[in-house]
């Protein structure tokens, strides 16, 4: 890949390598702005290149969002090589002939290896896949390297805006099905209800479930069987609220959790008490411990920038202050229990 | 080749269609949309077809339950003034895809824009 040397955003007074554009605003005032934001302000200067973060990449064509990956969404290459859609050995040999040229997507129709409605659809389940996990990362420390292409060559693009408007929908979905994001990236292993009682699982979750070791995360088990990584993680959720998977305690610090907040500043309540939260360090600052319920409202909200000032009735009651962790898990477990009777 | 607007284009053709979208059902994206919405907004259309087509393929009752790719066909919606259909879009690569076919009750016929709407699902993959 033809890189020019990226222009880091992630500190006050970055050297910039090079300007986005040649008119463009200066890139020092999209330091520090939720990565969603970020896609945004290349996007308006419609810019070309990739947008590197901490847990993946974003690449945009003239302002139009035209791929992304990331090291928590399973790629296209996993996606059509595990299901036996693509062999292995054709996969590489297209990426080694036509990569240089960014034109393997086009190449791997026009060799009838795919159909252009496939590619079509792969592509866009996996741009916005991975976008969500490279948007909701903690960190907004990225880099943005101009003039770099994907390999893939353009299939289909995606506008800036609809990718942090489903990025923070997907959000809000998982926060409805269970709110602890921690269990996206811990290992998956057997919680509380697994094995004790009858609980009815679908054959998708029972193959997750078999292929769970312990030490495999959803990302590694959506990987490993060729599967979307967000629904892998909507399947994941759903096993952890039922008490199939165990959720472990809230770690604000692990690398690539979607973050609560990353997607849409000023979602959280800012008023919620956490006495038993430590202060976190000044990189995260403006975090806080997630809100059940609060992500229970529009995204349009989270897109006007709206501030929730009220939550519903459930969170309200939630005891956010209980001093024992296991309590408070407990309590969410009770909640969640009396949500499905 | 058919592509995703070639085909939402096609089921445009289908009589009696108001519009079409393409969903995908495990997140409630809209990958594509033509003609109008019942709502006034593809994307909240969207999100409440997937709450319908989840509801159904995550049922006991109603999907096939050695089916992981494609556990229901189609869903079948009618009122006095519409038919919604909802076909399920098998891929052999991981997805979780439908297509939304609106149509006017008084100008559509239901048994054909289900079968074209299926032929239109079958060749966005096949091609």
């Amino acid at each position: 890949m033809s890189g020019v040397r990226g222009a880091r955003i992630e500190a006050p007074g970055a050297t910039l390598g090079m300007p986005l554009v040649q008119h463009g605003a200066p890139l020092g005032e999209l330091l520090g702005r939720p990565l969603g934001e970020t896609v945004e302000r290349l996007a308006d200067r419609r810019a070309t290149g990739a947008l590197r973060c901490t847990s993946g990449s974003v690449y945009l064509e003239a302002g139009v969002v035209v791929h992304a990956e990331s090291e928590f969404a399973t790629g296209l290459d996993a996606l059509l090589t595990r299901c036996g859609r693509i062999p292995p050995d054709a996969w590489r040999a297209s990426l080694r002939a036509f990569g240089a040229e960014h034109r393997v997507g086009r190449m791997l129709v026009e060799q009838g290896h795919l159909t252009q409605g496939e590619l079509e659809l792969c592509h866009l389940g996996a741009l916005h896949d991975a976008a969500f996990f490279t948007l909701g990362a903690r960190s907004m420390v990225a880099s943005f390297e101009p003039g770099v292409r994907h390999w893939l060559g353009p299939v289909s693009g995606v506008s800036a805006r609809l990718l942090r408007r489903e990025a923070v929908r997907r959000r809000d979905l998982l926060e409805r099905i269970w709110p602890c994001p921690q269990v996206d990236t811990a290992p998956v292993a057997p919680g509380p209800a697994a094995g004790r009682r009858r609980v009815r699982t679908s054959l998708r979750q029972r193959e997750l479930l078999h292929h769970a070791d312990g030490r495999r995360t959803p990302a590694d088990l959506a990987r490993l069987l060729g599967r979307s990584a967000f629904s892998t993680t909507v399947e994941v959720r759903r096993l952890a609220a039922a008490g199939i998977v165990a959720t472990p305690p809230s770690d604000a610090l692990r690398p690539g959790a979607v973050a609560s907040d990353a997607l849409a500043p000023g979602a959280l309540a800012p008023d919620v008490p956490c006495p038993d939260e430590p202060l976190l360090p000044t990189t995260l600052a403006g975090l806080q411990r997630r809100t059940p319920g609060a992500a229970l409202r529009r995204p349009s909200d989270d897109l006007a920038g709206a501030t929730v000032t009220a939550c519903p009735p459930n969170a309200a009651a939630h005891p956010l202050s209980a001093h024992d962790p296991d309590i408070a898990l407990l309590n969410r477990v009770r909640i969640a229990l009396e949500a499905r009777l | 080749m058919p592509g995703i607007d070639e085909c939402l284009s096609q089921a445009m053709t289908i009589a009696g269609a108001r519009g079409v979208s393409l969903i995908d059902w495990s997140s409630g994206l809209t990958l594509g949309a033509s003609g109008h919405s019942p709502t006034g907004d593809h994307e909240a259309t969207a999100a409440e077809a997937t709450d319908l087509v989840r509801a159904a393929a995550d049922s006991p009752t109603f999907a096939d339950p050695d089916d992981a790719g494609t556990p229901v066909r189609d869903i079948i919606v009618t009122s006095d003034r519409s038919y919604h259909l909802l076909c399920f879009v098998g891929t052999v690569f991981d997805s979780r895809l439908a297509l939304h076919l609106w149509l006017d009750r008084a100008e559509g016929n239901l048994a054909t824009a289900r079968f074209r709407l299926q032929a239109i699902a079958e060749e966005l993959v096949l091609g």
